[in-house]
């Protein structure tokens, strides 16, 4: 009944959509290699005229983008190493038990996963002002990045130890392990993948935090890239080439890593997030 | 003593240490500030006192200044009018994908799987890239607009306070387009494929089918999506500095970003703390909604 040619009909119709929705990326790739003068002509070129890609160095060294791109790595990493060490035995044992406090507990995840960080950024500026951690701004927003990003961690990771055999850890412990060794040598290995897809994901969220970074770190030299490239955007920017060539150093480790892991990320997302 | 030594590394005191240093780790930078943030709305907040935790007390004198402040419907107005745009947008066009990218053809969870990037690009670059698309004598898609027909002068989106919150908006269902697809995608999965056969052979025509199947099995999953694009939509922060700071006027401003100005622009941290206790009333709202939607598959 169905017609040989329709689902290369739905193929290229699926490439146009993506095609549009893909759109400002390339946009931004372009607009980045266009010179000065024809970024402004009217109307616009869709293919730069004279690609020139001496841009990418002279952002990179007009913008001090090597202590930016730095700090940003730093936080990500703090970040992660904080979410997956203190988030992954939280989702083991709530996925590992069903009881009316494990329901409390991850009612309460949830609740945190909900809480806008425009919500928590005054108190926890105040909060950290009185601490004294504000001299130490990159841990001070590694720790409040970080307690943004565990609830989400942590909901995608109990599922992944949720498709762990039961069976396989209390045969773990029958054989004369104790509850350490069984987590260690059994559990973690079995869930290895999805824990390492969570924390990827933590990490290149984390990579592009702004709000924490923007209201604590006042030091020019710890800021992360976020707050470097607002430091030049504006309603009234007009270095529109400048600014795509440094969003674009910014982010296409990110869309290299994206692509490299699509399939993994995809699915880790979809049986995480919704089951 | 070597009992409690044993449970830690045997028994439920291994359970314990694991969801316990979690948990005291959140209470701690996610639940004390959120007292704390109460606490802050009721009291007398300015230089002097910043360093103190027992300020002078105010009583409702904050949330009666912020009430009473001349923005504060504009922005109530404006913050509805996002979340709502923003969350139907997401929504309509995130189904319509879903559904296309439900047929068969070859490379089609490749493609979809595609339209996640926009889901790990930074919100700070995203703001970027649709300033300058959506600038007004230069962006490229009053071009396409003008091609097309549809507008015959410019659209100064960024400065047109008819305009502003809409750039937003446009910038913020790119953003969240893609997550509301791929969860839609992973519900119409799950619906068995003979519902849709034997209603064909019962002679039901796409459109009964769709109304009739695929809505009501999708009922949870909507739910759940809905909520989770509330909640995305109310956490959207970066896009507001990236693309008109709540200008002009404040025409595009929502109440994050007005706390976030109080605190961090004008200095006065009870009035910020204020907004985002009211803020936090409505965030609460949708979490419930979420909680209850999501509630059959936490006790999994």
């Amino acid at each position: 009944m169905t017609r040989p040619y329709v689902p290369w009909l739905l193929l290229a119709l699926a490439l146009a959509l993506a095609a549009v929705y893909l759109f400002p990326l390339y946009w931004m790739y372009v607009t980045s290699l266009k010179s000065g003068s024809e970024i402004f002509a009217n109307p616009p070129t869709f293919w730069p005229v004279d690609p020139d890609l001496s841009i990418y160095p002279s952002v990179w060294f007009r913008r001090t983008m090597q202590t930016f791109m730095w700090n940003s790595v730093l936080i990500a990493s703090g970040v992660t190493a904080i979410t997956v060490l203190l988030g992954t035995g939280c989702a083991y044992v709530l996925a590992r038990y069903r009881s009316g406090w494990i329901d409390f507990g991850l009612f309460m995840i949830l609740m945190l996963q909900v809480l806008p960080a425009s919500v928590m950024i005054t108190p926890l500026f105040v909060g950290f002002n009185q601490l004294g951690l504000l001299n130490y701004p990159r841990t001070a927003v590694v720790l409040a990045a970080a307690a943004k990003a565990m609830p989400f961690f942590v909901v995608l990771v109990r599922a992944t130890f949720m498709s762990v055999p039961r069976e396989l850890e209390e045969a773990a412990l029958v054989d004369g392990n104790s509850r350490i060794g069984a987590f260690f040598n059994i559990v973690l290995p079995l869930a290895r993948n999805g824990i390492l897809v969570c924390a990827i994901l933590t990490f290149m969220s984390s990579f592009g935090e702004y709000i924490y970074s923007k209201s604590i770190i006042q030091d020019g030299s710890m800021q992360p890239a976020s707050v470097g490239l607002s430091g030049f955007l504006g309603p009234n920017s007009s270095d529109w080439n400048s600014i795509m060539a440094y969003s674009a150093i910014y982010v296409t480790p990110i869309l290299a890593v994206f692509v490299l892991l699509q399939r993994r990320i995809v699915s880790g997302l979809t049986s995480g997030a919704l089951k | 003593m070597a009992r409690i030594f044993n449970s830690m590394r045997d028994g439920v005191g291994f359970d314990l240490i694991l969801v316990g240093a979690a948990m005291v780790f959140l209470l701690a930078l996610a639940g004390l500030p959120l007292v704390y943030n109460v606490l802050m709305s009721f009291q007398q907040v300015d230089m002097f006192t910043l360093g103190d935790l027992f300020r002078p007390l105010a009583g409702f004198s904050n949330y009666v200044a912020v009430v009473n402040a001349p923005e504060f419907w504009l922005v109530t107005k404006n913050t509805l009018i996002f979340v709502f745009a923003s969350m139907a947008g997401q929504f309509v066009l995130g189904f319509s994908l879903a559904l296309f990218f439900a047929q068969k053809f070859p490379g089609a969870a490749t493609i979809r799987g595609l339209f996640l990037v926009s889901w790990v690009m930074p919100g700070l670059v995203v703001g970027a890239i649709w300033s300058w698309i959506l600038a007004g004598d230069f962006g490229v898609l009053n071009t396409i607009l003008k091609s097309m027909g549809i507008i015959q002068a410019p659209i100064f989106w960024k400065s047109d306070p008819n305009f502003s919150i809409w750039a937003v908006i446009i910038a913020n269902i790119w953003l969240g387009l893609a997550f509301n697809m791929l969860l839609l995608s992973v519900g119409l999965a799950a619906i068995p494929r003979d519902l849709y056969e034997a209603a064909e052979l019962d002679g039901a025509n796409a459109f009964q089918r769709f109304w009739t199947i695929t809505l009501p099995m999708m009922r949870s999953t909507i739910g759940a999506v809905l909520s989770l694009g509330l909640i995305g939509t109310l956490q959207q922060f970066d896009l507001f500095p990236a693309l008109t700071e709540g200008g002009p006027a404040n025409t595009s401003n929502v109440a994050g970003y007005w706390a976030w100005q109080m605190s961090f622009k004008l200095y006065d941290f009870a009035k910020g703390a204020t907004i985002s206790v009211m803020m936090f009333v409505l965030v609460l709202i949708a979490s419930i909604v979420y909680v209850r939607s999501t509630r059959h598959e936490v006790r999994g």
